[in-house]
């Protein structure tokens, strides 16, 4: 293989797509920007320039990582800057088109920012989130073709892979080992130890798996690498497996995300066609090929011995570890199962020296983190950030905050069995060990935020109730402690708990962590026990005074229509209210019937601002003695 | 390997590596509670009550699962250890359904005896009331799955003892359980009933369903089943005076852990209702209740009258092999010493003749020449005219096994589709009757294509030139050939083969041409000969002069054969062409009659006995592995029956020759000192088959081929089995399986009436549509629950072996009643 050609001839390839005088415009595609509606932006886009006959070339790009302002589009017109656009409509596309295309109006209504310095705008750069983040694993992700094998290429891509074939397998080992690289599925186990392990222990035959499961539901980091940057986890894995000698790997993606499966089976396609994948790959000795498994698997699929149990065709149960994967692993033989964003940063590695990556982090955890940003903050989406940045500048400088002027909460990290951390917490730098030591879990990367509108007794009870479903069901604890501790909570947010459940709930809770088979059981208590530590008098207020302070759990709170605010003449609420629990009372003051209120809170909604008549309070015997509803007239 | 030095309990113990922490411990007497783990099954951790603490490190390992390591200090008993196992049961419990309390698994059940174990005092939890409904739509096994603990026994029973894969995990949180594909009930899924499952459960959460049995056992007695020529070992549970459940023995036996449902339902015939309770004797054209004393006499008498008048060679008698080895020998005694003739022959000549006959002539041995153990280590199987499904279940769960989970390659030589097919690496489909050129085709291959040690082979084999010249006239087929390769490759091989081979003409040449096979590639030591009947191997002698048992209809109706005993076989049903042997058998002079049931023999006879079942008393089987099987006495002989072997004493005592045995203890030791060793030594011979192609002998009249096949649900000659009420229950209609374009030509569908006919008899069945049989075949059940197919057959004999063919005959087959 000439490799210095491919590079040559990919570089011509980038150039044609970024740098020569035509305008470019980039949509992002990956399955984030298709949910709100990148696809038809796309479509119009397309349509337009035809229309109006604009000599524009339009590309599609992976995730850029701002999901809150998706659709976006980049458009770079010669002599202009790029800029990029947020929140398109397919009616803003074709205004973007006659406007900015067709005319020189730059649109900076709808304009994020621009991607280079200029006179004109601010560059995104200049967003506070860019003095935090720090893109690795997302570092092509937005930037570009995700079908173009030579885009990759030209950003730096298999140069990695070219030069290992001059190390041993034990120097590849060494320089992971070196790097403190640790596995980004959850565990953060040494990538570089895992990998000596499955080399010694010297099978017939060793297999590389990359785990893209991502069973948790608020998680998509891993989904926006493969859909935006196959290649990454590619070369990751071509590495790994010569590291440990390995012939055939698997990808075991989720049957749910499709764009993701034919994505990567693009790539695959494409590295095998262009020699860095198959027989003799890149000239050497080493054979290697990948295949993609789509697993339509549950939650629990994603732990690593029930991946491996789905790819020979058992149910994707988890058995007992040892034996581990690394020794006896698919097919009983050895296997190193990584994670997507753990083979992502492997070529960087390799390329950068583990001197260079060892020096992003803190003394334990290595690199950067990706999270997923969710809930009760400004920007959601993907975030990258180096380990050891506090959580206050995650949610804060990179999340933009909670909106609304609400006050946070809490935050949840790790996903459904993640941990449920205060604002006192908020000042802990993010990486393995400090976020187990406040009893979160890395875990899938999934960072939810809460505020004062949350109730933590039912958001315990919203994650317990996930993973209690997605419990594989072999073992006891698991199995019937998660349902038990979930039972208790649910007679606690309908306002019939007792105090002795919470000494209950911390004892079965430590049960399951101890006696659990696998992680999903072990870490499934995480929510309860981080509530029930941080914030233990939210329990005690739906207990002893059945009041939800958050005035979240319907079964605690009552709504009252403040008679001072309440506009006589506005029937909002009683239109609205779908259980015909409001009347007009005397002096025609609304008057909620609390026999009939289902407490849908559409009659909240309904109230005008100016207004704003209607409260919930909790608990629900708070409620003034209100007029009752005049016996209706028997005809 | 170095021995791994742990701590446990404060003492220094060492095991093997892989070990896990409760086999070390069980191994040093150390007790750990556990629900989930059986040594017949893969450890799965699932419980968690065998936990233990790791003090090294704080960590609470499941010890079933866990395998020790160098510095482990483990505690069994420590307090975070007791705690655990506590909640753990308190959990479970806290689900478990009131019916608790009046559950038949009573103090069997492994989930009471932990709660009891471990203390669990007062539970703090909630319970959980878990709605489930009790399925119990089929006769064999209820299924309460409100008192599940999931320890998944029954799932790996189902999937690595069995194969079955009928069940598996089911949902999942809370709402897991062990279910069938899609929750279906388990009639409508592979099930097969076995029962081994049940035997697992350490709840009352899957149960054998018998209606009228009820409680725990409170007594086992260890055994031999009788309903196939596998011989399990079972262990009989027993109320008082009833058997009320009946599992795989715990110590071992050619079935290890596993069961088929005849093992474990049929016998509910012991206690049936249909039982002859007393003997009967024909009185004025009627049967009549007779006491011991006056039956017994009216035989000697009559034995001894035709004697007088006609001379000894006009007495016979028919033996069975569903008695034991001892009956069969007294049986032997009696009519050579007793009755003075040579004329005994027993039904085992029917399944068993051509191998013996085929097995002796070439290796000198009787029968299948090794274990089961050694058929699953195999690499290569094949599997020839044989339907161990319903003839031989654990066969076919060694089978399986072998393919599923130790990589074997399965070779199967059927035209039928059977449960063996999808195990299959290569699925062969001769022509009926054809086996033998198929596989002379494939010695044709090993010798051709060099697949053999030729110079070994003609060191050490006899008659090697007369064999390879006797090939020449096969060809083999691809499919042929690369079966050839694969099965003189292996490192070792075995064939199992069943009456599909046998009860065609000139079976015992087939049998020959695969014994051919094997002393070609030197896998002489995996031959599985596969018999019917539960002592078919033991039963077997070669008369002596004196007439087979098909020989003497003829000579009954030459009326040189004046007078019969038959003991525990049912002729009628048993032979070919019932008509003419209930024909024969009425023109008698005096036939007396030994069974549990008024059979259709029975009922034509002078004299009837009423005998015991298996579980009455003791004796010995062999099984197809040739491995000896013991009975003993679970029960008294049910009220108003006798044991055969006390019949027999009983009969030469009238005769006023009675013999010198007390019990049947003193019959095995004679039997013992004179038996040596079963087989003959010496080089193999090859045996040149000299093969006659089948002609297509089907014409207008009786277009179409029949096929007699086994079936799981009901087996024998209908003497006893068909009483079980449990598997009658199932299956009570006939079905005939047509093949889809014949049944379309014919319009016939599913669930049609048809009437099947041959020039001696005929009988209506259920139609079957099935993509599994050739077209032009039909196939019904050897033995029905209505009766038989013998009614079908006339009696034709193999000139060799004096067996009848009642394989395949020609039929019409027309439709009767539509169905809707
Ligand atoms: C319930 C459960 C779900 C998991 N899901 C995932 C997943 O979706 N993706 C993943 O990479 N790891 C997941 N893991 C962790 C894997 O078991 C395994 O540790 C990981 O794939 C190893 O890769 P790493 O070393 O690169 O982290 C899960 C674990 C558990 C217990
Ligand atoms: S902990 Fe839960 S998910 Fe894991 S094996 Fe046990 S039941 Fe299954
Ligand atoms: S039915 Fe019985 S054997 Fe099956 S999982 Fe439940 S308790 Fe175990
Ligand atoms: S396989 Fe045969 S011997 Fe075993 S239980 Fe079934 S009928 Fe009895
Ligand atoms: S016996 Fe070990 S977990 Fe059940």
């Amino acid at each position: 293989m000439d490799f210095p050609k491919i590079k040559s001839e990919a570089v011509a390839d980038w150039e044609r797509f970024r740098n020569n005088q035509k305008t470019h415009i980039l949509v992002g595609t990956a399955t984030c920007g298709r949910a709100a509606g990148a696809i038809d932006v796309l479509d119009t886009l397309m349509q337009k320039i035809e229309q109006r006959g604009i000599d524009a070339e339009i590309a599609q790009v992976g995730c850029m990582g701002h999901c809150y302002a998706e659709p976006l589009v980049i458009i770079s017109k010669p002599g202009s800057p790029a800029i990029i656009y947020g929140y398109v409509t397919t009616g803003m596309a074709s205004v973007l088109v006659d406007n900015c295309l067709l005319k020189d109006d730059p649109c900076l209504e709808f304009a994020l920012g621009a991607l280079e310095e200029n006179e004109l705008i601010p560059t995104i750069y200049d967003m506070p989130r860019f003095e935090y983040e720090n893109r690795l694993i997302l570092r092509n992700c937005g930037d570009i073709d995700p079908q173009n094998i030579n885009h990759y290429i030209v950003n730096g891509g298999y140069a990695a892979l070219e030069s290992i074939f001059k190390m041993t397998q034990e120097d590849v080992i060494d320089q992971i080992k070196k790097s403190g690289l640790r596995g980004r599925g959850g565990g953060g186990f040494s990538t570089g130890q895992k990998w000596e392990i499955t080399k010694n222990a010297g099978g017939k035959s060793t297999y590389v798996i990359c785990n893209a499961d991502e069973g948790d539901p608020g998680a998509f980091m891993d989904r926006a690498v493969l859909e935006s940057d196959p290649h990454s986890v590619i070369e990751g894995m071509i590495i790994a497996a010569y590291a440990v000698g390995a012939a055939q790997g698997y990808v075991y993606v989720r049957a749910e995300y499709p764009l993701a499966v034919e994505t990567v089976q693009h790539a695959i396609d494409q590295a095998k066609d262009m020699g860095f994948l198959g027989q003799s790959i890149m000239g050497s000795k080493f054979n290697f090929e990948i295949e993609v498994f789509r697993g339509s698997g549950a939650f629990v699929c994603g732990e690593e011995t029930a991946l491996i149990a789905s790819i020979e065709g058992k149910r994707g149960m988890p058995h007992n570890r040892p034996p581990y994967p690394a020794t006896e692993g698919l097919f009983g033989m050895p296997t190193v199962v990584n994670n997507v964003k753990t083979f992502a940063t492997v070529p960087l590695i390799i390329e950068n020296g583990a001197d260079w990556f060892s020096a992003i982090g803190t003394e334990s955890s290595k690199g950067t983190a990706v999270f997923a940003l969710a809930g009760k903050v400004v920007n959601t989406g993907l975030v990258e950030v180096p380990m050891g940045t506090t959580l206050r500048n995650v949610i804060n400088d990179v999340g933009g905050g909670v909106p609304h002027h609400k006050k946070f909460k809490a935050v949840q990290i790790g996903g459904p069995s993640g941990g449920c951390l205060p604002e006192s917490a908020l000042d802990l730098p993010v990486d393995f060990d400090s976020l187990k030591e406040a009893g979160a879990i890395f875990g899938s990367g999934g960072m939810v935020v809460l505020d004062e509108d949350n109730c933590m007794v039912e958001a315990a009870r919203y994650f317990l109730d996930f993973t209690q479903k997605e419990s594989c069901g072999k073992c006891t604890m698991c199995r019937l402690g998660t349902k038990h501790m979930l039972d208790m909570l649910q007679e606690i947010v309908n306002g019939n708990g007792k105090m002795e459940y919470l000494e209950l709930l911390t004892d079965l809770a430590e049960d399951i962590e101890e006696g659990s088979l696998c992680a999903l059981g072990k870490t499934a208590p995480n929510p309860v026990l981080t509530t029930l530590r941080y914030f233990h008098d939210e329990y005690e207020a739906h207990i002893i005074e059945k009041r939800c302070p958050a005035l979240q759990c319907k079964n605690l709170i009552a709504y009252y229509i403040l008679p001072d605010k309440c506009e006589r003449s506005c029937d909002a609420c009683v239109g609205v209210c779908t259980a015909e629990a409001i009347f007009s009372g005397k002096k025609r003051i609304k008057v909620v019937d609390q026999d009939k209120c289902v407490k849908c809170d559409t009659c909240v909604a309904a109230c005008p601002p100016e207004y704003n008549a209607i409260i919930r309070m909790s608990p629900a015997s708070s409620v003034p003695e209100t007029e009752k509803r005049p016996e209706k007239a028997k005809k | 390997m170095q021995p791994i030095t742990i701590s446990l309990n404060g003492r220094e113990v060492s095991g093997k590596q892989g070990m896990t922490i409760l086999e070390l411990a069980r191994e040093m007497g150390v007790d750990i509670p556990t629900l989930c783990d059986d040594p017949n099954l893969t450890p799965i951790g699932a419980c968690r009550i065998c936990l233990v603490e790791n003090e090294q490190n704080g960590d609470l390992l499941a010890s079933c699962v866990t395998p020790i390591e160098t510095g482990m200090v483990i505690s069994t008993q420590s307090e975070r250890v007791i705690v655990h196992r506590k909640t753990i049961v308190k959990l479970m419990l806290a689900s478990h359904p009131d019916s608790c309390l009046v559950c038949n698994k009573g103090n069997t059940c492994t989930l009471r005896r932990v709660a009891t174990d471990v203390g669990v005092g007062m539970i703090e939890f909630e319970r959980i009331a878990d709605a489930v409904e009790i399925e119990q739509l089929n006769p064999f096994i209820e299924r309460d799955l409100s008192k599940c603990v999931l320890c998944a026994k029954c799932i790996r029973a189902d999937q690595e003892l069995v194969v079955v894969g009928a069940i598996d995990y089911f949902n999942r949180g809370f709402d897991a359980k062990p279910a069938t594909f899609g929750d279906v009930p388990l009639e409508q899924s592979e099930c097969t009933f076995c029962g081994t499952c049940v035997a697992m459960c350490p709840t009352g959460a899957i149960m054998d369903r018998g209606r009228s049995y009820h409680g725990t056992a409170s007594d086992e007695v260890e055994t031999t089943c009788a309903y196939c020529g596998c011989g399990c070992s079972i262990s009989l549970g027993l109320k008082g005076d009833r058997i009320i459940a009946i599992t795989p023995s715990k110590k071992g036996g050619p079935n290890n852990g596993t069961l088929c449902v005849r093992g474990t339902c049929a016998s509910d015939v012991i206690h049936s209702a249909d039982r002859l309770t007393q003997p009967m004797l024909r009185q004025e054209e009627e049967l009549a209740p007779a006491s011991w004393l006056d039956a017994i006499e009216a035989a000697a008498e009559g034995f001894k009258r035709v004697k007088g008048l006609h001379g000894p060679e006009a007495l016979a008698v028919i033996s069975s092999s569903t008695c034991t080895n001892e009956e069969n020998y007294l049986l032997q005694r009696f009519t050579r010493d007793v009755l003075g003739t040579n004329n005994i022959d027993s039904s085992a000549r029917l399944h068993n003749a051509v191998n013996r006959a085929a097995l002796a002539s070439t290796i000198g041995i009787m029968g299948a020449n090794s274990d089961l153990d050694g058929l699953e280590q195999s690499d290569v199987i094949i599997v020839v005219g044989a339907d161990p499904d319903a003839s031989a279940p654990i066969v076919s769960y060694a089978i399986k096994r072998a393919v599923k989970y130790c990589g074997a390659k399965l070779i199967l030589i059927d035209p039928r589709e059977t449960g063996l097919s999808t195990f299959a690496d290569i699925h062969i489909r001769p022509d009926y009757g054809t086996d033998a050129a198929l596989l002379g085709g494939m010695a044709k291959a090993i010798v051709d294509e060099g697949l053999l040690d030729e110079k070994t082979v003609v060191e050490k084999t006899n008659n090697y030139d007369g064999l390879k010249a006797s090939l020449s006239k096969y060809t083999a087929g691809s499919a042929a050939i690369e079966a050839a390769h694969l099965y003189a490759k292996a490192n070792s091989a075995s064939i199992v083969w069943g009456t599909g081979l046998t009860q065609h003409a000139g079976g015992a040449d087939s049998v020959r041409a695969l014994i051919n096979l094997a002393i070609l590639t030197n896998q002489t030591s995996g031959l599985y000969a596969l018999e019917k009947e539960c002592n078919d191997r033991g039963a077997f002698t070669e008369p002596l002069q004196g007439f087979s048992a098909l020989e003497m209809i003829e000579q009954i109706e030459k009326g040189a054969i004046k007078s019969m005993l038959i003991v525990g076989e049912n002729p009628i049903l048993a032979f070919p062409d019932s008509g003419r042997v209930e024909k024969a058998l009425s023109l008698l002079e005096c036939l007396v009659v030994s069974d549990m049931f008024l059979t259709e023999t029975a009922l034509i006879a002078d004299v009837v006995l009423s005998s015991s079942s298996f579980a009455e008393k003791e004796g010995t089987y062999t099984n197809f592995e040739g491995r000896v099987g013991k009975l003993n006495t679970a029960i008294d002989p049910i009220a108003g029956s006798l044991p055969d072997w006390n019949i027999i004493l009983k009969l030469a005592e009238a005769m006023g020759s009675p013999m010198p045995f007390d019990d049947i203890n003193q019959v095995s030791d004679e039997i013992t000192a004179l038996v040596g060793n079963e087989s003959k030594s010496g080089p193999a011979s090859f045996a040149p088959v000299d093969y006659v192609a089948p002609s297509d002998d089907t014409n207008k009249e009786y277009p179409f081929k029949l096929l007699t096949v086994s079936d799981l649900y009901s087996l024998g000659s209908g003497t006893s089995i068909s009483h079980s009420y449990r598997l009658n229950k199932y299956t009570s209609e006939v079905y005939v399986e047509i093949a889809e374009e014949d049944a379309s030509k014919l319009d016939i569908k599913d669930g049609d009436q048809v009437k099947i006919a041959t020039p001696v008899g005929e009988l209506t069945a259920i139609a079957k549509v099935s993509d599994s049989i050739p077209t032009g075949t039909i196939a019904i059940p050897q033995t029905l629950p209505t009766g038989s197919a013998n009614v079908l057959f006339d009696i034709t004999l193999d000139n060799e072996t004096k067996t009848s063919l009642a394989k395949t005959c020609n039929v019409s087959l027309e439709k009767v009643v539509s169905n809707g």
